[in-house]
C-alpha cells in the first residue's frame, strides 16, 4: 500500500515539476528598474536594480536637466544606490544600464519625504 | 510442520491501484494532448510561421526607413513584478533598412534624447522583439514613438497613437483608471 502511495506521490511531484518549469519563463526576464525617493528636503536617494532581483552596482545614473545638460554624472555604489543633492533646475533621473536598458524618472515622480 | 495462512487483506486503495493502474497511466499520457493546440500555436508564433505577432499594426514610415510593427500577443500588458507592466511588440525592418539601421527603440511619449529613446528592439532585423514598459497612469491618448538610429549617426523618429498600436492596452489602461 505504502508503495503505491509513494509511486503516486512521485508521479504527482514529477508532474508538478514539469508544470513549474513551463510557467517559469516570465521570471527569467531581467528588466531594469529604478526607484528614487527624497530622503530630506535637499537629498534624493535612487536605488537601481533588475526585475530578476539582482542589484546594479556600478551602473550609470545621471541626473539630467530638462535642457539635456548632465547635472550630476553618477554611478551606483556597491549597494546599488546613489544619493545626490537635489538640483535647483528642473531635472529627470536616468538609470542607464546600456542602450535600450534605461529607466527615466521625472522629478514630478519622486516621492517627498 | 504447521501451515500458517494468514492472508494480509490488501487495502481498497491498493486494490484500486492494481486494478486500474494501466488505465490511469494511459490517461496520464493523454494529458499532454490537451496542451498540444496551445503548444503548436505558440511555436508557430515564436518561429514566425504565424506572422510577426497576433495582431499586425502595419507598416510605419520612419524618415527614409520603415518597419512592420505587431503586437506579439493581442492582450493587455503583463506584470513583471517590481519592474511594472510590460507589453511585448515585435517588428521587422524594411529590406532596404536592414543594412543601414543600427538600432530601433520604442517608447511611450516623445523621447527626450537618443539616450532615453526607450526600450531597444533585439533579435534579427527580420523579426525583432521588445518589451515596452507601460506605466499604469499612461493617458489613453498617449503616443507610441519609434526611434531608429543609423550606423551613419542619423536618427529618425515617428509616432502612432497607442490606441492604434494596441487597443488591448488602451482597454486595460481604462480599467486601471477606474480602479481607485
Amino acid at each position: 500500500m505504502s508503495c503505491s502511495y509513494r509511486l503516486l506521490r512521485r508521479h504527482l511531484s514529477a508532474a508538478l515539476l514539469v508544470l513549474s518549469a513551463g510557467f517559469s519563463a516570465s521570471a527569467l526576464a531581467h528588466n531594469p528598474m529604478c526607484e528614487c525617493k527624497a530622503i530630506d528636503a535637499e537629498q534624493i536617494k535612487c536605488t537601481g536594480g533588475f526585475s530578476d532581483g539582482s542589484g546594479a552596482p556600478g551602473v550609470t545614473l545621471d541626473v539630467i536637466g530638462y535642457d539635456e545638460t548632465i547635472l550630476v554624472p553618477g554611478k551606483l555604489g556597491s549597494d546599488s544606490t546613489l544619493t545626490f543633492k537635489k538640483p535647483g533646475a528642473e531635472f529627470y533621473v536616468l538609470f542607464d544600464a546600456g542602450p535600450g536598458h534605461v529607466v527615466e524618472i521625472d522629478q514630478a515622480d519622486i516621492e517627498s519625504p | 510442520m504447521s501451515k500458517i495462512t494468514t492472508a494480509v487483506q490488501p487495502s481498497r486503495l491498493s486494490v484500486f491501484w492494481h486494478k486500474w493502474r494501466f488505465h490511469i497511466n494511459v490517461l496520464l499520457l493523454l494529458i499532454p494532448l490537451g496542451f498540444m493546440p496551445k503548444y503548436f500555436s505558440d511555436a508557430a508564433l515564436f518561429r514566425g510561421d504565424a506572422g510577426l505577432g497576433e495582431r499586425e499594426i502595419g507598416e510605419i514610415q520612419v524618415g527614409p526607413w520603415s518597419l512592420r510593427l505587431a503586437e506579439l500577443r493581442n492582450e493587455a500588458p503583463r506584470s513583471d513584478g517590481p519592474a511594472g507592466y510590460l507589453k511585448a511588440f515585435s517588428a521587422a525592418l524594411c529590406t532596404a533598412c536592414v543594412e543601414p539601421v543600427k538600432a530601433t527603440y520604442l517608447r511611450i511619449g516623445k523621447p527626450r534624447s537618443l539616450r532615453a529613446a526607450g526600450v531597444i528592439f533585439f533579435g534579427t532585423p527580420y523579426r525583432m522583439g521588445t518589451q515596452l514598459p507601460v506605466p499604469v497612469k499612461t493617458p489613453a491618448d498617449a503616443e507610441l514613438w519609434i526611434t531608429m538610429e543609423g550606423w551613419d549617426g542619423s536618427m529618425h523618429q515617428a509616432s502612432i497613437p497607442l490606441s492604434q498600436a494596441s487597443p488591448a492596452t488602451i482597454a486595460w489602461l481604462n480599467k486601471q483608471g477606474a480602479k481607485p
